[in-house]
């Protein structure tokens, strides 16, 4: 590589390196083989505030131009081994070099040189023999446009920068599709939304997007120049979720025609999520509130119990004595009186109903007392076993069939054997008493998950929840059933349904006491097949 | 051999005639009764009873402080005691009495039979 200080005595200056400085003067090269001509076009131009560099053959041209970026290359055509038009594809040929602007300088005044020229990206042609004025001049003419249009890419590139970093940082995913529903930008919010990175969604064509609603509103704003919105749009990704959107399609217009639609899309999943959110505290609030209710009405229930309680301890109290009276003075009579049939029949009678009211002055005492348990490891299903076994007899005089399987696996826990037995036999006196002779009484025991079309109310609450292991009874008879208007009372003291004289309306109601204290819930419904079904769970576990 | 004496003490008249005709009419026992809970000690002390049946809710004393008062005289350390009460159910008693805190009690109402069994248990015979 020569010098251009070496050329034949003319060294104007020394070569200039580093980039090229907006700031200070045009770096301008000027290329002739021809020492006369660049002494010429030197001192044209020498004297304007250039930075002048020259080269006397194409490669030292580009070597110069490759190290010191003049903005503006003089560049004589008719060169030996390189000629102009090869320098100016070379310089066009490297990104460093390619912005250079370039004129052409030779003899030819040829318009296919022009030409070939011009299409080789060059930017003006100044033909010899060269009239300083004229060279300075044009020279002039392209450093202004080279920095005016410097200084518009500039602009342009900060404008892009400002553009891009507000597209950048939406929150909403922007797309442009030019007039053929291209995609021609995306920004990083688009890219989230769809799944995809940009250059896959680059790569789309106005049929890709999905799904049919979004392409259908970019069609139709292209087509009738309308913004357009869509309230709620499911956007699928490519892990197969979708991603709900709301959806705003605008038309860009260029001097009245289609440029392109400004798809954005903003995202409601938040949204969504604040509405579940919300929609869960609502629920929260409703289960609260008829927990709320239930716990008020247990209040309530157990106010009535215990009031119910005091009176029947006291009346019980009160008619314990007249009836010790009555029962000691009918022992008394049956050991004194004559053997006539007819008296033994009245004392019999009478001893009878003693016998029951002591029954319902006993049940009372119960009720009053079912406040605390003596708890001992036990078996439910012993005190399920006993308390049939006080019920054999009258089912046997009855005729009633019983069929019972009590599961071996039911682990032991903290029972109250003399209560649960009392609790059962409640059930059983029920069951017994709806059954018809020749009916039958079934009994069974299991260790199961509680199924959910058994969590009743009062399993419920209990605390119960579907799925829950249980101790399962199930006292089932082949009886009439329940009558549906009476299924809410059932639990209440006093309310029966058996004739004066066989219930005390209480049996329901200590029964479930007691096995509550345990833990537990009764609840008692109709079978399918006929009959009612008195359901009892008592969770594996006594409570903490 | 001597019949043994009871002593009958309840508020209810009715109650203790019943108790004494049932306990007469087995010719074993000698049976006063005292319807006064505060007139169960003067009696006790004089006619000497081998058993104490005693009411335990009376409307003057109760039946378990009359039993504790008596139970402080040496002279009466032979004297055996029973309680009749209406609060206590059959179910904690068990089927005749039950002994609670180491005292005999029948849940009334009571049956001539328990009432009997208790007697015969409490004087040994």
């Amino acid at each position: 590589m020569s010098n251009p200080s070496r050329s034949e005595g003319f060294s104007p200056a020394p070569p200039g390196s580093g980039d090229a400085d907006p700031a200070r003067a045009a770096c301008v090269l000027l290329v002739d083989d021809i020492p006369s001509n660049l002494r010429v076009l030197y001192e044209s131009l020498n004297g304007h505030d250039y930075r002048l560099l020259v080269a006397n053959d194409g490669a030292q041209a580009l070597a110069i131009a490759q190290r010191a970026r003049p903005e503006l290359v003089l560049l004589d055509i008719m060169m030996p081994d390189m000629d102009g038009f090869e320098v100016c594809r070379q310089l066009k040929a490297h990104g460093d070099t390619a912005d250079i602007a370039v004129i052409f300088l030779s003899a030819l005044d040829d318009a296919a040189d022009k030409i070939h020229g011009l299409a080789l990206g060059a930017v003006d042609y100044v033909t010899k023999p060269f009239h300083p004025q004229e060279v300075a001049a044009r020279v002039a003419a392209h450093c202004k446009i080279l920095r005016l249009e410097r200084e518009l890419g500039q602009r342009n590139r900060q404008l892009e920068l400002v553009q891009g970093r507000i597209l950048h940082s939406m929150v909403e995913g922007v797309l442009g599709l030019d007039a053929e529903g291209r995609a021609r930008f995306v920004n990083p919010a688009a890219e989230r939304l769809f799944g995809l990175r940009a250059e896959y969604l680059l790569a789309r064509g106005l049929a890709d997007w999905e799904p049919m609603r979004l392409r259908e509103s970019a069609r139709r704003v292209l087509a009738e120049q309308r913004e357009l919105s869509l309230d709620e749009i499911a956007l699928p990704r490519p892990d197969a979720s979708t991603v709900p959107v709301e959806v705003r399609v605008a038309p860009v217009v260029d001097a009245g025609d289609a440029a392109g639609v400004v798809v954005v899309l903003r995202d409601l999943s938040e949204r969504r999520r604040a509405q579940a959110k919300l929609d869960r505290t609502a629920d929260e609030l409703h289960r609260s509130h008829r927990e709320l209710r239930a716990a008020q009405l247990q209040l309530m229930q157990a106010a009535k119990l215990e009031s119910v309680g005091r009176l029947a301890a006291g009346v019980a109290h009160e008619v314990k004595n007249p009836l010790a009276i009555a029962q000691l003075g009918l022992d008394y009579l049956e050991q004194v009186a004559g053997a006539d049939d007819v008296s033994c029949q009245v004392l019999t009678d009478m001893q009878q109903a003693l016998a029951r009211a002591d029954t319902v002055v006993h049940g009372l005492l119960e009720l009053s007392r079912e406040h605390d348990l003596a708890l001992r490891p036990g078996a439910i299903n012993d005190a399920l076993h006993n308390s049939l076994q006080l019920v054999r007899h009258e089912l046997t005089r009855r005729q009633i069939g019983v069929c019972i399987s009590l599961a071996d696996d039911i682990p032991e826990r903290p029972i109250d054997a003399d209560k649960l037995q009392q609790a059962f036999l409640n059930l059983l006196i029920n069951a017994m008493h709806a059954i018809a002779r020749g009916g039958t009484l079934m009994i069974h025991s299991s260790l199961c998950a509680l199924p959910s079309h058994e969590l009743g109310p009062h399993a419920r609450d209990a605390g119960f929840l579907a799925g829950d292991p249980v101790i399962r009874i199930a006292i089932e008879d082949t009886g009439p059933g329940i009558d549906p208007g009476d299924l809410d009372r059932l639990f209440d003291p006093y309310f029966t349904t058996k004739r004066q004289g066989e219930g005390t309306g209480l049996g329901l109601s200590v029964t479930h006491n007691i096995v509550r204290l345990h833990g537990g819930s009764v609840e008692l419904f109709n079978r399918a097949a006929g009959g009612a079904c008195a359901l009892v769970l008592f969770p594996p576990e006594a409570a903490a | 051999m001597s019949k043994k004496k009871i002593l009958l003490v309840d508020d209810e008249p009715a109650l203790t005639r019943m108790l004494r005709l049932n306990l007469e009419q087995t010719g074993r026992f000698e049976v006063r009764e005292e319807n006064h809970g505060s007139q169960a000690l003067r009696v006790v002390r004089e006619f000497r009873p081998d058993l104490v049946f005693l009411d335990v809710m009376m409307p003057d004393i109760g039946g378990d402080e009359v039993a504790e008062q008596l139970k402080q005289d040496p002279a009466l350390s032979g004297v055996r005691y029973a309680f009749l009460t209406a609060i206590v159910t059959k179910r904690e008693t068990g089927a005749g009495a039950a002994e609670i805190s180491g005292e005999t009690f029948l849940a009334k109402p009571v049956k001539r039979e328990e009432l009997l069994a208790v007697v015969d248990e409490l004087l040994g015979a």
